[in-house]
């Protein structure tokens, strides 16, 4: 009889008992040396660089990255001075709307066209999923060799349409829309996700009566789908903003920041500056720069995903 | 569905898919066929392509560091995340905020910002081309933290004061009533940790100056630069198939079931 009876609780299989080694184990000292070792680990590299990158920006540096001497703002003007730099500023701006506008608006448009669907077929799902879930280096790789001159596939599609020799990348306008359109198809339905994670937010009931009330959707998108998902939207659009503006490996692979620095892009030129250049000072400067757009810009993301509170319109 | 629609409607936006799964997923495609594709003589599927592509560069020393970095990564930031999440969580204590505010400052602060100084330290701990270098700046995780965290606060403290009844000290507890409740945070970290470090590319590439400790998504684009003198691109294909045919694997088999668990993980109800 007793075999059957099944103990219920865990204390009948006995909880371990409580030594001294224990007791210390729950006290409150082991709790801040718990802690103290990964706090010291983004002490070690992420505080301590913060404010090393916003000081060094200010400081004269030697090729190897040693300070010498207190520079002011020379590192900034300096950088400010390059034409090149101004270049890559208004190549990222282009680069960054563009890109952000377009993988959004397609995103949602894909979201709503999903979003309805019970069923949708896997390979479907397959097929848009498969940049998603690819190395944008393998990414870059492929659509390196579509667009290569002569033997590339796409340009052969042009060839077809009357556009003969094309070169997209060896074309400083033309290769930079070949970087949006990689971003593009490579983000468009990693963002679709959020934003059909965000339609989940209307109810039913609510959709079915939007659909038989306004058929054409016009009103009911302005005026309940924006709406709901405001926060939403002010999420991935400033994870779009965040993975725009640290884009590189694609223009790593693909450009290497040319034609005539037609698509370098911010991050592609601090790593010139520094890796390739060694000017550590206007890499320190461009450092700094990017330090406080980023972070205030994660901080937003954030603050949209915690709070939920974001709102607009 | 509650309202039917228009026959005509529902082909247009299923055609309009089916377009963009064509589109989306046609790289995807070609690289499968330009790799398994055989050529001339050797017409139909091969596996040439795949083996010359795997004795060009050393590929398997790239995913064996790509395993140890990723794998590394997850436990350290694994571990860090539960403990540092329950503390946070669990008990009240002086300097609590403070100790907060330095894991959120690890979200907001992008690698990418403070890559030179990092690169700096790295160097000076001569802890550069060592996959231990590259691991070093991730191996705190401010999302996982931030994520066990809540997972541990909507665990009903009825749970734990029944335990604690029963005779539990602390760690019991922990390890009887939070640790299996927590298992969807774990997975959604896992996910997200594991694809970000998996493509990963700027930080292990400036780290890294031999094939000793370079994951496979740096060889990849380095094969990739060495193509542009010359290599052939079937063998450029192949590379990106190795790099890509394990994911397309993993998520051919669990579509359905990363797709939901994205959308629990945003369902912002």
């Amino acid at each position: 009889m007793s075999t059957l009876v099944k103990p219920l609780t865990p204390s009948a299989q006995g909880p371990a008992p409580a030594g001294p080694w224990r007791a210390w184990l729950a006290g409150p000292g082991v709790r801040y040396l718990l802690l103290l070792l990964p706090a010291l680990m983004v002490v070690a590299f992420v505080v301590y660089p913060t404010v090393a990158t916003v000081i060094h920006s200010f400081y004269r540096l030697d090729p190897v990255g040693r300070v010498t001497g207190f520079a002011g703002v020379a590192n900034y003007r300096m950088l400010f001075a390059e034409p090149v730099f101004l270049q890559v500023l208004r190549n990222t701006a282009i680069y960054a709307v563009a890109s952000v506008v377009l993988s959004i608006a397609l995103a949602f448009g894909m979201a709503m066209l999903l979003s309805g669907k019970v069923f949708v077929n896997r390979l479907l799902l397959l097929g848009i999923f498969s940049p998603t879930v690819m190395p944008t280096i393998a990414a870059a790789n492929i659509w390196l060799y579509f667009l290569a001159p002569q033997l590339g596939l796409f340009t052969h599609l042009l060839g077809d349409f009357g556009i003969k020799n094309a070169n997209l990348l060896g074309e400083p306008n033309t290769a930079l829309g070949a970087l949006v359109a990689l971003f593009v198809w490579k983000y468009a339905p990693y963002f679709t996700l959020f934003l059909m994670a965000g339609l989940q937010a209307i109810p039913q009931n609510v959709r079915d009566a939007l659909r038989t009330e306004d058929p054409h959707g016009w009103h009911s998108l302005r005026k309940v789908v924006l709406p709901i998902m405001a926060p939403m939207l002010a999420f991935v659009i400033t994870l779009a903003v965040i993975y725009a503006m640290e884009t590189v490996d694609p223009v790593y692979v693909m450009t290497q920041g040319g034609p005539a620095n037609g698509t370098n892009l911010v991050m592609f030129y601090l790593y010139q500056l520094g890796f390739s250049y060694y000017s550590w000072g206007p890499a320190a400067a461009l450092s700094g720069l990017l330090l406080g757009g980023l972070s205030s810009l994660s901080a937003l993301s954030l603050i949209a995903l915690e709070r939920r509170s974001f709102h607009w319109a | 569905m509650g309202v039917k629609r228009s026959p005509w409607r529902r082909g247009a936006e299923g055609g309009v898919l089916a377009l963009i799964a064509l589109i989306w997923g046609f790289p995807t495609l070609w690289v499968l066929y330009a790799t398994f594709a055989g050529t001339g003589t050797t017409a139909g599927f091969t596996f040439a392509n795949l083996i010359a592509a795997w004795n060009t560069a050393p590929f398997a020393e790239y995913t064996l560091n790509t395993i140890v970095i990723v794998g590394g990564l997850l436990l350290s930031q694994g571990i860090v995340g539960l403990v540092v999440g329950f503390i946070l969580a669990r008990y009240e204590f002086p300097g609590k905020s403070l100790i907060t505010a330095i894991f959120l400052l690890q979200i907001v602060v992008p690698v990418y910002a403070v890559l030179i100084q990092d690169y700096q330290i790295i160097q000076g701990l001569h802890l550069l081309n060592t996959r231990v270098g590259i691991m070093l700046p991730y191996a705190v995780s401010g999302i996982a933290v931030l994520a066990f965290r809540q997972a541990f606060r909507s665990v009903p403290r009825e749970l734990e004061e029944a335990a604690r009844l029963d005779g539990y000290d602390m760690l019991g507890v922990f390890r009887r009533v939070y640790l299996p409740r927590v298992g969807p945070a774990a997975v959604a970290f896992a996910v997200i940790t594991i694809t970000y470090h998996w493509t990963d590319f700027l930080w292990p590439l400036i780290v890294t100056s031999s094939d000793a400790a370079r994951p496979v998504v740096v060889g990849l684009a380095l094969l990739a630069e060495a193509s542009e003198s010359g290599l052939q691109w079937n063998l450029l294909a192949a590379g990106t198939a190795i790099v890509i045919i394990p994911v397309l694997v993993v998520f051919a088999i669990g579509t359905r079931r990363i797709l939901a668990s994205f959308a629990a993980t945003f369902d912002w109800h």
